[in-house]
């Protein structure tokens, strides 16, 4: 008996085009994600995120790989898969022509439970989500917040022991975006593993125990957010330079000993250092002796961004 | 199985009585036709009986307009994720299309009841045993159309295909059925394209039972000839969701 609820091995899915080049969506990723842990899936639009979790949910067959999920092999048993997992889709799935209750009364029946512990676990997910006031308005009126936590609630009614959420914050004001966080961390808390995708840094940061950065269908890195960022290193400096100092500059960096390595170009190089107040100063004499002109110049601490950078050569920010 | 069709089948009707003047205006256009067509076809067939042989085309004509709207709230339900959602639980694939046609058709049945009260209400007798066959036959209509709707949506996923698809299928088949004027009028070929249209079938059965025939081949032609697409549009259906969430 392993840990694992989710232990994926070598997984693609290839869609084909008719007239065209098949697409790769999702192109061997491996994935270990632990009982009762956050596991986040970091990664720009389009870079095979949701297929991956519709796959693990059983809503989409791998075109190679396999897979076990909470306990039992995705191919062979997908409805004991289903029986055991959540799944909020990027779209929500709440049911508009009926109450928010009862879409998770529905939903926890359908799994199973009786009329009178269905009323009770809805009672309870919406006591906890604090949709109470709102559990009987027909989910149409709902605000977008609001129709998210019933999502979620819809998701958690038959006690899932892994829940996946894809993109769960896309679209939330920043006030909502912390409540909903709050409310992973409780599930967390709750002993449910939790899967989720996002294309925020700051959210994978602040939620995942552990996460894998994936581009272009493939896993780029894996670990911890602390584990990946002291991979790249502990600071960044950033310098801006005229267009032809771009190359003596890159290389008078990475001739400084306490620089680790160099990225990025004119408009934006990159130097990984280790402890970065104190090579700043070097730096900046170094520059100077060389004889070369810098218009900016910024220090600040490694984000997964320079993670996902340093893996692939593009910014987040711009991948998406 | 059946445990997940009884569910999502109460949940389909809560949803229908929580919104139910899309209900009633299913059955505005049939009343429309009966109000403001029938009287002229009195003048065509003298002998008061033209309300009785028009009342069983304005049901069929429920079937078919009411029956091929049902699609778009499945593509509501789909763009909305409510499917996929369904789907990554052990609910049987089934019950996601059979529980809310079994809505329709009881939904179809009661605006046909409604209807037969209207026609009554103006004048029209018919054979009482001929009219309780006629809903039979009129909810597996109703199975038909609905299923059909619900396969087309999901095959074409995008409401302004299905919209074509639909206005495509309504013209002949309304026209192929002899409810407007009685197909005895058209040449041959329009007369053998007719006999290919199940809706035609289903209104002439429908004429025959109203009027007390019940020994006309057209009754257990249109009843066989309907359900037996039915279970094939059904099957259709099921095998479109399927295809969406293997």
């Amino acid at each position: 008996m392993s840990d694992l609820i989710v232990e994926a091995t070598g997984l693609e899915k290839t869609y084909p085009v008719r007239r065209g080049e098949p697409v790769h969506a999702v192109r061997g990723v491996d994935l270990d994600v632990r009982a009762g842990e956050v596991f986040g899936l970091l990664g720009p639009n389009g870079a095979g995120k949701t297929t991956t979790v519709r796959m693990l949910a059983t809503l989409t067959a791998p075109t190679a790989g396999s897979a076990r999920v909470a306990g039992h092999d995705l191919l062979r048993e997908p409805r004991r898969v289903r029986e055991r997992i959540g799944y909020v889709s990027q779209a929500g799935g709440v049911d508009e022509t009926v109450s928010g209750r009862e879409n998770v009364v529905l939903a926890a029946r359908l799994h199973g439970l009786s009329a009178r512990e269905a009323a009770r676990r809805a009672a309870e997910l919406l006591e906890v989500f604090a949709l109470t006031d709102v559990a009987d308005r027909p989910a149409r009126t709902l605000s977008g917040g609001q129709r998210r936590r019933f999502a979620l609630a819809i998701g958690l009614a038959h006690r899932p022991e892994l829940i996946f959420l894809d993109e769960p914050t896309t679209g939330l004001d920043p006030r909502n975006r912390a409540a909903f966080w709050q409310e992973i961390r409780g599930l967390r808390d709750g002993g449910t593993a939790v899967l989720l995708t996002t294309h925020y840094l700051d959210e994978a940061d602040a939620l995942a125990d552990r996460l894998a950065i994936v581009d272009h269908g493939r896993v780029v890195a894996a670990g911890t957010p602390g584990e990946l960022k002291r991979r790249v290193s502990g600071d960044v400096i950033t310098l801006r330079v005229p267009a032809a100092d771009a190359e003596p500059a890159s290389r008078l960096l990475a001739a400084q000993p306490y620089v680790r390595e160099v990225g990025g170009d004119g408009g934006g190089l990159r130097a990984y250092v280790g402890d970065g107040d104190s090579a700043l100063p070097a730096l900046l004499r170094a520059i100077e002796e060389g004889g070369l002109r810098v218009e900016a110049i910024s220090l600040r601490r490694a984000t997964l961004d320079d993670v996902f950078l340093r893996q692939t050569g593009r910014s987040l920010r711009d991948a998406a | 199985m059946i445990k997940d069709v009884r569910l999502l089948f109460a949940h389909e009707v809560r949803g229908s009585l929580r919104n139910p003047f899309w209900l009633l205006f299913g059955v505005v256009q049939p009343v429309l036709w009966l109000v403001l067509f029938a009287p002229l076809l009195d003048g065509l067939m003298p002998g008061g009986s033209a309300l009785r042989d028009f009342t069983p085309g304005a049901l069929v004509l429920i079937a078919l307009s009411s029956g091929l709207s049902v699609g778009y709230g499945m593509l509501a339900r789909l763009r909305a994720g409510v499917l996929e959602r369904l789907a990554a639980g052990p609910v049987s694939r089934a019950a996601l299309v059979l529980a809310p046609a079994l809505r329709d058709m009881v939904v179809l049945v009661g605006q046909a009841a409604l209807l037969l009260g209207l026609a009554a209400l103006m004048g029209m007798r018919a054979n009482p045993l001929g009219v309780a066959l006629t809903l039979v036959l009129v909810a597996a209509l109703g199975l038909l159309s609905a299923t059909l709707s619900y396969a087309l949506a999901l095959t074409a996923r995008d409401e302004n295909g299905l919209a074509q698809l639909n206005a495509t299928l309504y013209v002949p088949m309304l026209l192929l059925t002899g409810i407007i004027l009685p197909m005895a009028l058209a040449p041959g070929w329009l007369q053998a394209i007719a006999a290919a249209n199940p809706l035609y079938h289903a209104v002439e059965a429908g004429r025959a039972l109203f009027a007390g025939d019940f020994r006309d081949g057209s009754i257990p032609l249109a009843l066989a000839l309907t359900t037996g697409l039915a279970l094939l549009t059904l099957r259709w259906a099921i095998t479109s969701v399927r295809r969406l969430a293997a």
